[in-house]
């Protein structure tokens, strides 16, 4: 089913273990050197920076590709399912390209593979589109099936989370079709699929033949626990119902069960939390963390508690008293937490993001009105400008 | 660290005993790093308090009155800078560590008031009179001078932002293509100078051995802002003899950024120069098949496009295999 030589792919594993060992000085250089020998990984993988570069670079191609197949065919074409022929057509060539690079290159994710894997996925579903008239359970099962292969056969991470949302989103157009009954059970529905997911691709996950996809089933953990928050959180509940099924709520109606979604709104985010910390579990932890945002604008939208100047403020100042109280309670590691960072080498430290995000963030303070220097003739006096001070 | 796959290993005769024990013990002992986490709290208290704190003034400012707000964004800014200074490891040409992540925080909160109390003092007094490059040049020098003495790269960050801003052009990366007319002579000639000085400012920093890790953010600003110039340069520009400057000035810098890279062994900068060099000899290539005024340029051109974005594919492939190489 997989496009790539498992047995690669497990000496791929063995390689990076093998790194991290050399790292914590668990084995020594020539022991990685015999490993390395006795489990070689012929793969083609660039530098993840190169493979941005690769990916654009191919983008750009199968785009401009697909310009000249159009321009040259135009006499052909005649009509929209013409063009939508000639999307398809023209996936079927990325994805034979890809099916070529990966068995005769050995590319893996090398951004080339990535882009033209995408493209012809977007590309059948233009096809699609083009042809038009589509509901959305046309739709989504259509995403649904083309993902889940694809994510099958390439175990790509992206495409595997868009098959889980495509799945939900099927569910979601079965429902609505049922009638009333069907309407207000919704996000209960929705919510159990979640969690039954969650609990299926955790027992996934450490299923030995599965362990290729590892990567793909935590992407679906993820967007599991997002969408078991999503489902019953109050304000998604609300306005999608509204929205979607005529409900006509006006400004501070409430829906029926409201309570029942103001708990899930408020507790979930904590219990998620908890979990974390107690399994001491990363995804678990940072979607929490996350979603403890979601809690304070579902409840900032529908009540205002207090002004937006003193919650900035009062919030300002419990998060950093709290991380200035977690930094010095973790001074020394306690229950198995540190503060202290792990050695793994990260991309964002080499190209330091976070001075570029306080770049960003905080911008130029004091703006001249207009600037008679002779930098800039004053054209751009204001770049930048944003009176926030 | 895979203690399944260790045990294999030893089966195969690949991992001593002491190894796999090794890695039994580092894996039992490794701790659980809050690190992230704690620092993307502590970063959002900062902003949030810091906004907060902007609009309660801006609302209240009747009330208040200026003194009493100027007074008390100048003590606050005080206070960080002595806490700082009191903090501060001894001042070193080399990279100092900061004593612990709170220092970093006190730094940009110390920083950003200063800035605003300058602007505030120009705003409401205008304190510096007509002479407005000054309300922008000194929060640049303040900024520029905490940065080397408390070795902070955000602080750095934000210096380049502001002496950009007062040499009128606005370069936080989100805006360095919203923000600017591009089109207009004068931003582009500011945006070389500007890149031209930042690179300087990189080559010394490596050169003479002067903070040597500012190397990086100066060349990262330094390639972009020169190189989005040029390439701007290139799209706008009539066919006047500036525009053949400019070409130089950009096949000097890319070549000069190129080769540095590929010694350093960034990859970072191997792609820029590669991507802004193929942007800018396309839209010469462009501008060329535009002057045919031919129907059959609109096909050579998109030929052009797909033959050389294939190739570069091709060049980036070859000169990652050269870097790694190089590395090892």
């Amino acid at each position: 089913m997989l496009a790539y030589n498992r047995q690669t792919l497990d000496n791929l594993e063995i390689k990076e273990e093998a790194e991290k060992a050399l790292r914590k000085d668990c084995i020594d250089a020539a022991t990685f050197k015999a490993i390395e020998a006795a489990h070689p990984v012929n793969f083609y993988t660039p530098n993840p920076i190169i493979k941005i570069g690769l990916f654009i670079l191919t983008v750009i191609i199968a785009s401009f590709s697909m310009g000249f197949l159009t321009l040259i065919s135009l006499e052909a074409i005649r009509n929209e399912s013409g063009y939508a022929g000639l999307c398809v057509f023209f996936g079927l060539v990325c994805y034979g390209a890809l099916e070529l690079f990966i068995r005769e290159k050995k590319f893996y994710k090398a951004g080339v593979d990535d882009a033209l894997l995408w493209s012809a996925i977007g590309l059948f579903l233009c096809a699609l589109a083009i042809k038009g008239n589509t509901s959305l359970s046309t739709w989504s099962i259509c995403v649904l099936v083309l993902t889940l292969l694809a994510t099958l056969r390439f175990a790509d991470m992206a495409l595997s989370g868009v098959a889980y949302l495509a799945f939900l989103a099927f569910v979601f157009s079965i429902l609505v079709k049922l009638g009333p009954v069907a309407k207000t059970i919704t996000p209960f529905v929705i919510m159990l699929l979640s969690l039954a997911t969650w609990f299926v691709v955790r027992r996934l996950a450490t299923q030995q033949p599965l362990r290729h996809y590892k990567h793909c089933l935590t992407v679906v953990e993820v967007l599991s626990l997002l969408t078991l928050y999503l489902a019953g959180n109050y304000f998604v509940v609300r306005e999608v119902s509204n929205a979607m099924f005529d409900l006509q709520l006006k400004d501070g109606q409430s829906i029926p069960g409201a309570m029942l979604f103001w708990i899930f709104t408020t507790v979930i985010p904590f219990v998620y939390l908890y979990l974390g910390i107690r399994r001491k579990d990363a995804v678990l932890l940072r979607t929490g963390m996350l979603l403890l945002a979601a809690i304070v604008f579902t409840i900032r939208y529908y009540h205002s508690v207090m002004p937006l100047e003193t919650a900035m403020v009062t919030g300002g100042i419990i998060l950093t008293g709290g991380a200035w109280a977690l930094i010095s309670y973790l001074q020394t590691p306690r229950h198995g937490f540190t503060y202290l960072e792990t050695d793994e080498p990260s991309l964002a430290d080499k190209l330091n993001v976070e001075s570029l995000v306080i770049a960003q963030t905080f911008k130029p303070g004091p703006q001249t009105p207009s600037n008679d220097m002779n930098f800039g003739g004053g054209t751009g006096g204001g770049g930048g400008a944003s009176g926030e001070y | 660290m895979n203690i399944h796959l260790f045990e294999k290993l030893r089966t195969e005769g690949l991992v001593s005993d002491t190894a796999v024990q090794a890695v039994k013990t580092e894996e039992s002992n490794r701790l659980f790093s809050l690190h992230w986490e704690i620092k993307t709290l502590l970063y959002l208290g900062v902003l949030l308090l810091s906004g907060g704190l902007g609009i309660l003034i801006y609302k209240n400012i009747d009330t208040i009155g200026h003194q009493v707000i100027l007074l008390f964004i100048g003590l606050l800014c005080a206070g960080c800078f002595s806490y700082c200074i009191r903090k501060k490891a001894p001042f070193s040409w080399q990279k100092v560590i900061s004593p612990n992540a709170f220092f970093d925080y006190a730094l940009l909160l110390g920083c950003l008031t200063f800035v605003t109390f300058i602007g505030y003092l120009q705003f409401e007094y205008t304190a510096f009179g007509k002479a407005y490059g000054l309300a922008t040049f000194i929060p640049f020098a303040v900024l520029a001078v905490s940065a080397y003495y408390f070795d902070h790269l955000g602080v750095l960050s934000m210096a380049i932002t502001n002496l950009a801003a007062w040499m009128g052009i606005a370069v936080t990366p989100f805006q360095v293509l919203s923000a600017n007319d591009f089109s207009s002579d004068p931003i582009i000639y500011t945006g070389v100078l500007l890149g031209g000085i930042l690179l300087l400012l990189a080559i010394i920093s490596t050169r003479r051995n002067l903070k040597k890790h500012f190397t990086f953010t100066y060349q990262n600003f330094g390639t972009n802002i020169i190189f989005i110039a040029c390439i701007s340069a290139l799209c706008v520009f009539g066919n006047n003899p500036m525009l053949w400057l400019l070409i130089i000035i950009m096949a000097a810098v890319s070549v000069y950024t190129f080769k540095q890279a590929f010694r350093e062994g960034s990859f970072y900068f191997v792609l820029i120069t590669v991507l802004y060099a193929y942007v800018g000899i396309s839209i010469i290539v462009f501008r060329l098949l535009v002057l045919t005024n031919d129907i059959g340029a609109v096909y050579l051109g998109l030929l052009y496009v797909i033959g050389s974005a294939i190739g570069v594919i091709l060049l980036l492939i070859n000169l990652n295999k050269k870097i790694k190489h190089a590395r090892i």
